[in-house]
């Protein structure tokens, strides 16, 4: 099954442009039902942790924000999506929004500049 | 769809699993424009998307259910939690990954429960991955774009003195009323509402081909939803038929 998924991957990748491989072995150890946001990137430093909202990070990780990763687990009617902020209260831009087993290591726009989240149905 | 007889052992039930959702796999590695499928797909937006969480929970629980694992709201050990993780998030290397406009590189594995369910509803893991992760970010593509614009940066900065008098120090947090009222009183919150429109039906058509793949994908799984809660076997949990 996996070199048959592997397969048709490569196929498709040969026609889905802007794609690139990602070489770090695992999901991001972050427990399972639960948001998390390192200080440094690719899930390095510091790990905060949250299964509810916080409109207001602590300062600690406020603004010192590097990687993330949703490990949200889905079901029906549960908010399942997450949502950043780089303001508190949800102010300001949205940085990004992660859906379940979704994973960011760095992002060079959206580096240091998280205050706030929010889970969603969706984005 | 998986319709494994088996009343053997464990792992010949696991191996039975693979080997029709190999089948299922083959079947849409090739994608085929489909008909409408068979009734049972809601009209309503909300109702889809309750119908595409139902079925991707149902997959979920049934592929951890193959491996011997429960989802359950009780407290996890840390070890526990990490199998569960490893099935769940999968466990191989993040395969799947996408570069934003806005810099972030979004990744996911392709290996775990989750991405098996989705690669069965919408039969195409990578396209959608790509789709979704692309859509979903539409806004915050917007508002990043939003923010470069010179309206943008006069209202931010008209703001910034509303929210921090003089000889106070500059707050990055400031009362939610007071930043509500700053807004409003510095026109940050019209100028914000009038960019991130126009910016949207930019982005939008920018990224047409994903939105148009998005569309796809998504009546594709709401199609195999539609089958899937029509044809398995109603007690939770089981995928035998």
């Amino acid at each position: 099954m996996k070199r048959l998924i592997a397969t048709s991957a490569a196929a498709l990748l040969a026609v889905t442009a802007g794609l690139a491989l990602a070489t770090a072995a695992g999901a991001a150890e972050c427990p399972s039902g639960e948001f998390c946001v390192w200080q440094d990137a690719n899930f390095g430093g510091q790990r905060a942790n949250w299964s509810g909202d916080d409109g207001w990070w602590e300062s600690w990780i406020s603004d010192t924000d590097s990687s993330w990763a949703n490990h949200g687990i889905s079901g029906p009617g549960i908010k399942d999506h997450v949502q950043v902020y780089e303001n508190a209260w949800q102010g300001g831009s949205m940085t990004i929004c992660l859906a379940p087993g979704q994973e960011v290591g760095y992002n060079g726009a959206a580096n240091d500049r998280g205050d706030s989240h929010i889970w969603s149905t969706g984005c | 769809m998986v319709r494994a007889t088996s009343r053997t052992t464990f792992r010949a039930r696991r191996v039975l699993l693979a080997a029709a959702a190999s089948v299922w796999l083959a079947g849409c590695a090739t994608v085929t424009p489909d008909g409408p499928g068979p009734g049972g797909v809601p009209v309503g937006k909300a109702a889809q998307d309750e119908l595409l969480k139902s079925a991707e929970h149902r997959l979920v629980v049934d592929c951890l259910d193959s491996r011997g694992l429960t989802l359950t709201a009780r407290p996890r050990a840390p070890d526990e939690d990490r199998v569960l993780q490893a099935a769940l998030f999968g466990a191989g290397p993040r395969e799947l990954s996408v570069t934003l406009a806005t810099g972030a590189t979004v990744t996911a594995n392709d290996d775990g429960c989750l991405a098996t369910a989705r690669h069965r509803l919408y039969g195409d893991q990578r396209r959608w991955f790509r789709a979704q992760v692309t859509v979903d970010n539409l806004r915050a593509e917007a508002q990043a774009r939003m923010s470069a614009d010179p309206a943008h940066r006069a209202a931010l900065a008209r703001w910034t003195r509303c929210a921090s008098p003089p000889g106070r120090p500059r707050s990055d947090r400031p009362d939610p009323a007071v930043a509500a009222r700053c807004a409003r009183e510095t026109g940050l919150e019209d100028v914000r509402a009038r960019l991130e429109a126009a910016e949207l039906v930019t982005v939008r058509t920018l990224r047409r081909d994903e939105l148009t793949t998005y569309r796809q994908l998504r009546d594709r799984a709401l199609r195999r939803a539609a089958e899937l809660s029509a044809t398995t076997h109603p007690k939770k949990g089981s995928t035998h038929s």
